[in-house]
């Protein structure tokens, strides 16, 4: 019997724990004399031989600072510098990134106060970490601001699919910019809380666009992960915003067993507050299956919540009609219209297409029920937008300012 | 085997070798006979004593084999408590996300599995095969413990397509079948898990009390769902008073008590991670009610007001007619009503026959 893998393999593994363990504690950048002793004690316990005292310390300060040193940025524009010059050469710089009155001319010129670092790619043999190039936290607060503020916002940048493009990719630079200098704490926080805002309205605005514009399963994606990035931060210390985006998260990801064990795993403070309550009573309504009691406590849900949950109305409508096929299936029975369409929070002839799409009877004003004809609908996207309020896209910005500027 | 000491245990061994037993032999060199089980056959130096009683080159096989069980089984659990460990110190210094202690450790107890699963070469007596359960039941708890229970997948698939799956220990199965039950349980798909927590329950040693409260834990409210109450002396018995509300409630159709239940005993039930399978509970409950106001009217033809005064005297204030509509809806759906709903004569048209089946053949 050969156990050789596991025999050498557990000594290695163990011993590059112990490394690593003590690595991953200082995610934070603790002050030197703090790692030293650490580090000192680790060597202490594995027999090292002894230097001379002087010329160890001198010798672990330097392999300190080449093991643990966290990038930190000193790049105090929204975009370095070196990155404009290139950009600006190359003619690649964005529409919202001109002069105003050069944006048709052969060579375009930077504005220096507009233009934002974009993200790009990590790629072997590329430095992502050269200080300069780097923003530090108050410049990374200060470019979302901006960015949300003063373009995502703004009436003045159409077409908003542009706008989206535009942000969606400056918000990414700036969250790889806060993963490589490991930043966390209260401006961590607050970019998190902004880029999730932005993310979830546009779920709801660009609902419906098409693929080339706004794929929601992308968005979905980094929504996700600037959610689970931005509830992890929260276990630490106290953040004023905490209740309403614990709520928005919740409502995000509707059915999801995790997502509530979550909550019911929070501290009572925040459990008891009434957005985690609002949503929790929807998550509940939801689990009970009872599309009536959710649709209705949907209407309870403020402009930024119902973005949140939008996506899961559709499925909740379609479940109303599934049980009601079921629960009213009689071949002589007939159900108003009217009383459907108000259940359902629609307007009868949007109800009346919901119907139909479904595969669910309607003549006139009412609506025969039956089990066998029920349906499932094709794809969903186009219908969802079709529930949605139905406001054009000028009456878009009235709501996105409040919306986005929620949160100072 | 599990009790022998280590001389009596050699004894075995030496008399095997003498009597030409190759097939006993080799039992007693495997790791699926149970003495593996056995601490005192985990020496750290038992060549000595092997060398006492065996002859060359018995002696160095034997030691050898004493020497390696423990290994991988401390090895295993040593890192999985270590990684424990390591996750209390960073919680309490508040550094580091949340599971990545465990996470790396199951990702070292990946790499083991993988050389055990893929060991096509040795015969199946030395195969590291056997150690496949051991190592899934470990990633289990680890999993488990970092909520990423959908990693469990492909080690169930593993053992499922295994052809040595009823020949581990008991107690390896009934760890495994624990883990899988509550997997089916957090799936949805009950009847699957009562009969993976049953047959964990059952066979579970009498002795481990401790153990057999946990798993019942789970097993109860998957057995509640799916009509069967606990009885208050196997509660009293395990120690799990906090279920005897809910029992009481779900079989009443009490939704008040189920409610006040619920909430009394809270933070026991989201600690275990049931508090989300209890709520399924209220269909359940709902059912029970209706079945009763089924049972006062006498008629196959229930106005839908019934229903409504039931609910309130239940105190629940909140639903009005169509709630009630929507509940029962939703009970004709899901089979547990068969009739229909009137909207116009605003009555619940029962069947004559069963219309509310016995809960454990509505699946």
């Amino acid at each position: 019997m050969t156990y050789n893998c596991m025999t050498t393999g557990d000594q290695s593994e163990l011993s590059s724990w112990h490394v690593t363990s003590v690595q991953s504690l200082s995610t934070r950048p603790m002050n030197k004399t703090a790692m030293s002793n650490a580090r000192h004690q680790s060597r202490r316990g594995r027999g090292h031989r002894q230097k001379e005292p002087g010329r160890a310390n001198r010798d672990q300060l330097e392999e300190q600072k080449a093991e643990d040193s966290v990038p930190c940025g000193t790049c105090m524009t929204m975009c370095p510098v070196c990155e404009l010059r290139q950009r600006e050469a190359q003619n690649r710089l964005h529409r919202f990134e001109m002069v105003t009155g050069t944006e048709r001319d052969r060579l375009p010129r930077a504005d220096a106060s507009r233009a934002v670092k974009e993200y790009s790619r990590p790629a072997a043999g590329k430095d992502s970490t050269r200080a300069s190039d780097l923003r530090p936290p108050s410049v990374l607060l200060n470019t979302v601001c901006y960015l949300v503020d003063e373009i995502a916002a703004s009436s003045t940048f159409q077409p908003w699919t542009e706008v989206y493009s535009f942000v969606f990719d400056r918000l990414r630079s700036v969250r790889q910019d806060m993963i490589i200098q490991r930043v966390s704490g209260p401006d961590c926080v607050a970019v998190l809380e902004k880029s999730v805002r932005f993310l979830l309205y546009s779920s709801y605005r660009l609902c419906g666009q098409q693929l080339q514009y706004f794929d929601p399963r992308i968005n979905d994606t980094h929504l996700q992960e600037c959610l689970s990035w931005l509830l992890e931060s929260y276990r630490d210390g106290k953040h004023q915003h905490q209740e309403e985006y614990q709520a928005l998260s919740l409502l995000y990801n509707l059915g999801s067993a995790e997502a509530i064990q979550h909550v019911l795993e929070l501290p009572e403070r925040i459990r008891s507050s009434s957005a985690v309550q609002l949503a929790l009573a929807v998550s509940r309504a939801h689990m009970e299956r009872n599309p009536v009691r959710l649709l209705r406590l949907a209407q309870r849900l403020d402009f930024i919540q119902v973005c949140a949950v939008h996506r899961h109305l559709l499925r909740c409508r379609r479940d109303l009609l599934l049980l009601y096929s079921h629960g009213h299936s009689s071949r002589n029975c007939r159900y108003p219209l009217q009383r459907l369409a108000r259940l359902l929070f629609l307007k009868d002839t949007l109800a009346a297409e919901l119907c139909q799409v479904h595969g669910v009877n309607v003549t006139g004003d009412w609506v025969n029920f039956s089990k066998s004809s029920f349906t499932d609908a094709a794809s969903g996207d186009v219908q969802c937008r079709r529930m949605h309020e139905p406001l054009g896209d000028e009456q878009w910005n009235g709501p996105a300012d409040s919306v986005i500027h929620a949160c100072v | 085997m599990a009790h022998i000491t280590l001389n009596q245990y050699l004894q075995q061994v030496l008399e095997a070798i003498e009597s030409r037993d190759g097939a006993f032999c080799a039992e007693m060199m495997s790791f699926k006979h149970p003495h593996v089980a056995n601490p005192r056959l985990q020496l750290s130096s038992p060549e000595e004593k092997c060398q006492q009683l065996l002859e060359p080159p018995y002696d160095e096989m034997v030691a050898a084999h004493l020497r390696a069980l423990p290994i991988m089984f401390a090895v295993t659990l040593d890192l999985r408590i270590f990684a424990n460990n390591a996750e209390q110190q960073l919680q309490s210094k508040g550094k580091g996300k949340v599971g990545d202690m465990l996470e790396k450790a199951a990702e070292q107890l990946m790499s083991c599995f993988r050389v055990c699963a893929s060991d096509n070469r040795a015969g199946i007596d030395d195969s590291k095969k056997w150690g496949m359960l051991f190592l899934i039941n470990q990633l289990f708890k680890i999993y488990f413990k970092i909520n990423k229970l959908h990693l469990c997948k492909p080690l169930i698939r593993a053992i499922d397509s295994s052809n040595l799956k009823d020949d581990y220990s008991t107690a390896q199965r009934v760890t495994y079948k624990y883990y899988v039950g509550r997997k089916a349980m957090f799936d949805s798909d009950f009847k699957q898990a009562e009969e993976y927590l049953s047959f964990s329950f059952t066979h579970c040693h009498r002795s481990c009390q401790r153990n057999k409260r946990l798993i019942l834990i789970y097993l109860l409210p998957v057995k509640m769902l799916l009509g069967h109450m606990p009885t208050h002396q196997l509660l009293k018995k395990y120690d799990l008073m906090q279920f005897a509300d809910v029992t009481k409630a779900v079989s009443e159709g009490n939704l008040l008590l189920l409610n006040e239940a619920l909430v009394k005993h809270e933070t026991f039930f989201i600690r275990c991670g049931i508090f989300l399978i209890l709520e399924k509970l209220k269909i359940i409950t709902y059912r029970n009610l209706f079945k009763k106001v089924y049972h006062l009217l006498k008629t196959h033809q229930l106005p839908l007001d019934a229903f409504l005064v039931a609910l309130k005297m239940m105190k629940v204030d909140d639903v009005d007619i169509d709630e009630v509509q929507c509940i029962l809806a939703n009970l004709i759906y899901m089979g547990h009503i068969k009739g229909y709903i009137s909207h116009q004569h605003q009555k619940l048209v029962v069947s004559k026959q069963n219309p509310f089946p016995p809960l454990s053949s509505v699946s």
